[in-house]
C-alpha cells in the first residue's frame, strides 16, 4: 500500500472508529497490591479525538468490554460512543445503519487478530507500528507511533491533511484550546 | 527527522532571555498519564527539571507555566512544590497570556524563551527570542525551534534547557561552584 493510496482512503472516512487496548494504550495493565486496575494513555491522543470532532468527523470506541476506565477516557477525550462488544463487524453495520454511511467512510484502527475482520471491511484500516503482523498485513496505513503513544494524533493529522482541513483546525485549536 | 541547528545563533539568542515559559505536558511530563478504575489519574514529572527551575529564579529568570492540555490540577501543584508564582493552567490562548505577561513584566518577545512541544505551540515558538523542544516534540515544532534538547519531554529538558542558558550567559560556573558548596535551597 503506498502512502498515495492511504491518502485517496483517508480522504473518504467521515467516521473513526478505535479499538482501545494496543491503540490507546500499550496494553499494559498495572495493578496495585490491593487490586486496583491502572492503564496509561497519551495526551497525544486527546488532541487528535479533539481535532477530528473540530473537523467534523464522528469517532467511537469499540472494544470487546466498556469498562469503568474506557468511560473516564471516553469522557476526557470527549467521545460519546462507546460500544463494548467482540463481535465488531454487526456493531459495524448497526453504525452504518444509524449514520447511514457506507463502508468507504469508515476509518476503523486495530491491532489484534480480532480486528482483521472489520478492517479488511471498512474503507481505511489503520493499524498502529507496534500491532500484530496479522494486523499490519491487512492495514491500509500504519502509523509510526507505537500504541498508547500518540496514534489518533497521528491519524488525525494524516486524515485532516488528506482532506485539506489540518491547518484551519490547528488554527482554531491553537485559540481556543481542547 | 533530524533538523539541522545554528547552535551559535541559539547561543546569542540565549543571552538576552529573562523569562522562561513553557508547556507543561510533553516538557515536563511525556505526555503520558495512568488512570485507575475510580478515575484517578497520575502523572510523572522529572525531579531534575525542578533543579532547572529553581536554577532560573535564583538567578533572576521568570519562569512561567503555560498550559492548555491539563485534565487535572497536576500542573498547579508541580508549581506549588517548586514556589513557582507564574502557573497559567488551562489557558485557552497561550500567545494572548504570553503577550499579557511581557507587558506585566516590561519585556519583549526577544526576551522570552518558550518551550513546547505540539502544533499550539507554533505560533508561539515564531514569535519569541529563543524557542526550544524536547526531543520528542512533533516534526512541524522541531523545525520551528532554535535549538532541541537532548532530553525528551519529561526526562530533564528543562535541566538541560537551564544549562544551556546560563552556559551562554556566562554564570554556569558560578552556579555550579555555588551550589556545591552551599546547595541550592
Amino acid at each position: 500500500m503506498t502512502t498515495q493510496a492511504a491518502v485517496e482512503k483517508a480522504k473518504k472516512v467521515k467516521f473513526v472508529i478505535l479499538d482501545i487496548h494496543g491503540v490507546l494504550t500499550d496494553l499494559t495493565l498495572y495493578y496495585t497490591d490491593d487490586g486496583k486496575k491502572s492503564e496509561v494513555y497519551s495526551l497525544h491522543d486527546r488532541l487528535g479525538c479533539a481535532a477530528l470532532k473540530e473537523a467534523g468527523i464522528e469517532a467511537a470506541f469499540l472494544t470487546s468490554k466498556i469498562t469503568r476506565i474506557d468511560q473516564y477516557i471516553g469522557s476526557i477525550y470527549k467521545i460519546d460512543r462507546l460500544y463494548g462488544t467482540s463481535a465488531k463487524i454487526t456493531q459495524l453495520d448497526e453504525i452504518q445503519k444509524e449514520f447511514g454511511l457506507t463502508d468507504e467512510e469508515f476509518c476503523y484502527v486495530g491491532d489484534e487478530i480480532i480486528d482483521t475482520g472489520i478492517m479488511k471491511r471498512v474503507g481505511f484500516a489503520v493499524a498502529p507500528a507496534d500491532a500484530a503482523a496479522e494486523a499490519k498485513a491487512v492495514a491500509d496505513y500504519v502509523t509510526k507511533t507505537p500504541g498508547g503513544r500518540g496514534v489518533v494524533r497521528e491519524l488525525a493529522e494524516f486524515i485532516l491533511k488528506a482532506q485539506g482541513k489540518w491547518d484551519a483546525v490547528v488554527e482554531r485549536l491553537s485559540k481556543t484550546g481542547y | 527527522m533530524e533538523h539541522e541547528k545554528d547552535i551559535q545563533k541559539a547561543v546569542e539568542r540565549a543571552k538576552k532571555v529573562k523569562l522562561v515559559a513553557h508547556d507543561v505536558h510533553g516538557v515536563l511530563t511525556n505526555n503520558t498519564f495512568f488512570c485507575d478504575v475510580e478515575g484517578r489519574r497520575k502523572y510523572s514529572f522529572l525531579h531534575q527539571d525542578g533543579f532547572g527551575h529553581l536554577s532560573f529564579k535564583r538567578l533572576g529568570i521568570e519562569v512561567a507555566f503555560l498550559d492548555t492540555t491539563s485534565i487535572d490540577n497536576e500542573g498547579l501543584y508541580r508549581a506549588q512544590e517548586l514556589k513557582l508564582e507564574k502557573c497559567y493552567h488551562k489557558v485557552r490562548d497561550k500567545m494572548a497570556k504570553l503577550g499579557e505577561l511581557e507587558r506585566e513584566m516590561e519585556i519583549s518577545p526577544e526576551d522570552v524563551c518558550y518551550v513546547g512541544c505540539d502544533i499550539t505551540d507554533i505560533n508561539i515558538m515564531k514569535r519569541v527570542g529563543l524557542a526550544i523542544a524536547p526531543a520528542d516534540a512533533i516534526d512541524e515544532v522541531k523545525k520551528v525551534a532554535d535549538y532541541v534538547t537532548i532530553a525528551p519531554g519529561g526526562r530533564g529538558s528543562i535541566r538541560e534547557l537551564c544549562e544551556f542558558i546560563f552556559k551562554a550567559q556566562g554564570k554556569w560556573e558560578n552556579w555550579v561552584e555555588e551550589v556545591a558548596k552551599m546547595g541550592y535551597k
